[in-house]
């Protein structure tokens, strides 16, 4: 395991920050929360971020903090699969290729919702779910998992996923293509 | 930061040092004493931190107590109000997200040729997956068109080739694939391949050695064996069922039992219906007909090669071979004397013909 510097990752990386915090900001548009400040990107921890009003609606609450790790990893799939088979399967040389591949895993990369996020969500499931709220039963578990994984950050976890759903993500559509 | 003072001690602070609690002012070291007092009269204890009312909390212009609009517990001047009901996105990032989707677009649209070569990619996997060998070879192939250089592709496509009995499309792709190098020589899908090229080249030394071995009389049941081991080897040989039963029709040949020779051509033609099986059963009747002289397996003899001649229309190479045929059998049938072709060679032709 080698050490690379947190700010260094964020910028060979930076599409994948600036495409979190706007979907954080879409989101938070899209319920009305009042946002008092949005950095999309920055040298510094974290290299974005966006601060808004807390929310009561827990779907509001849901889809602030989970929505990066939605569009992220959506964007992932797509930029990937446009270049996974020249890049994977055909081994065809495709600087395009390449390059898409660097921004969807760049975008990938970004996914994980930062552990403020999670914890606002963490709370305020409980309740809600033993009500049988649907939304705040999957976010438990959901949640559960990515905590874990953005403190797996350490190990890459945040670059094994990226890779992991560039990668399994297009084989999925094009094995599902193939049968269509 | 404006300067306020303490309900409790009523010393002067400034703005953010103070504390707020149920909507009176204290210093740092008064909010506590008075969060407890509220505590313990049962009071809810809200503790915060001083918010000057009289500037905006965004831009730190004044507005006046009471003045601007309450967020929260802040208040904000118009302007930035404003901002903060409907962040807007900035301009650079419109023209981003712009330049992202034509970049997708793009993307989508050069990269037609390589969905399609996946998508026949994933087809032939499939296929060969569920043993469609031949089926999935098509699909295969297109794709090597596009990449030669795909380490899945070749291996798949040399895979269904030679469990297809196509060695020749097998041996095309590995030596274009890389001057034949592949990442990875011990994923079980090259050892797979590795496998099924050493069988099938195996396999074919056999039927080379067979082939030499059938030329010459006297060498038909060693021949046989090669070809029944070859089969047994790589058993994809096309037709190796008519194989194997032609090198027998030869030991049956060899041993004078024509019935043999004649069941087994008659199993071939039922098999495939080709110039070649029609005339083996020519063959085969004639010989008949020089034992028994029953004119029936004569005229059949004819018939079954007239079908030979019909069959082979356009095949000069079956035609050839035909008449070089049709002129021994002539001689079976005239004089009712069985000559292997070496002996007929030895006998009527000066030019020497190793061929079968």
């Amino acid at each position: 395991m080698f050490f690379i510097p947190g700010q260094v990752i964020a910028l060979l990386t930076f599409p994948g920050v600036i495409i979190h915090e706007t979907a954080h900001l879409f989101f938070c548009k899209l319920f009305k929360l009042k946002v008092f400040n949005v950095c999309f990107f920055r040298f510094g921890n974290p290299a974005g971020y966006v601060i808004h009003e807390n929310s009561e609606n827990f779907t509001a609450q849901f889809f602030v903090s989970m929505g990066p790790f939605v569009v992220n990893t959506v964007l992932c799939v797509v930029f990937c699969t446009a270049a996974f088979l020249p890049v994977w399967e055909l081994k065809v040389n495709d600087p395009l290729a390449y390059f898409y591949y660097w921004l969807g895993l760049s975008i990938g990369m970004h996914a994980f919702p930062s552990t403020t996020d999670l914890s606002h969500v963490w709370k305020a499931a409980p309740p809600l779910a033993k009500k049988g709220n649907l939304l705040a039963i999957v976010s438990l578990p959901l949640s559960a998992v990515l905590v874990v994984l953005n403190y797996g950050r350490v190990i890459w976890a945040d670059l094994g996923y990226g890779i992991a759903v560039g990668v399994l993500g297009p084989i999925a559509i094009f094995r599902a293509l193939a049968r269509m | 930061m404006s300067q306020v003072s303490c309900c409790d001690c009523s010393k002067t602070v400034s703005g953010g040092e103070a504390y707020e609690s149920n909507g009176k002012v204290y210093c740092a070291p008064c909010v506590q004493a008075a969060a407890e007092r509220a505590k313990a009269a049962g009071q809810p204890v809200a503790v915060a931190r001083y918010v000057d009312k009289s500037i905006c909390a965004r831009c730190n212009t004044y507005i006046g107590e009471g003045g601007g609009i309450a967020v929260g517990n802040a208040r904000l001047c118009p302007g930035c109000s404003e901002r903060v009901q409907d962040w807007p996105y900035p301009q650079w990032l419109k023209l981003s997200l712009a330049g992202l989707l034509f970049l997708l677009a793009f993307a989508l649209l050069h990269g037609r040729k390589y969905f399609q070569a996946g998508k026949d990619l994933y087809r032939g996997e499939q296929l060969v997956e569920k043993g469609r060998y031949q089926e999935a070879l098509p699909y295969l192939k297109a794709t090597m068109k596009l990449a030669p250089n795909s380490d899945k592709g070749a291996l798949l496509t040399a895979k269904a080739a030679l469990l297809s009995g196509d060695v020749l499309t097998a041996a095309k792709v590995l030596e274009s694939h890389d001057n034949g190098r592949f990442e990875n020589a011990d994923k079980p899908e090259f050892q797979e391949v590795k496998r099924l090229w050493n069988n099938a080249n195996a396999a074919f030394d056999k039927l080379e050695k067979a082939g030499k071995l059938e030329a010459e009389d006297g060498h038909e049941v060693e021949a046989a064996k090669l070809v029944h081991e070859a089969v047994a080897i790589y058993p994809q040989i096309p037709q190796a069922n008519i194989l194997v039963d032609e090198y027998d029709e030869g030991v049956a040949f060899a041993k004078k039992d024509y019935d043999a020779f004649l069941a087994l051509a008659e199993r071939d033609w039922n098999l495939l219906q080709a110039s070649r099986t029609a005339a083996m059963i020519s063959s085969a009747l004639a010989c008949k007909y020089a034992v028994s002289g029953e004119a029936a397996y004569r005229q059949r003899s004819e018939e079954m090669l007239a079908k030979a001649k019909e069959l082979a229309h356009g095949d000069k190479e079956s035609l050839d071979r035909l008449a070089e045929f049709e002129e021994r059998n002539r001689y079976r049938l005239d004089s009712r004397q069985i000559l292997s072709k070496t002996e007929y060679d030895k006998k009527f032709r000066s030019t020497k013909n190793t061929g079968k």
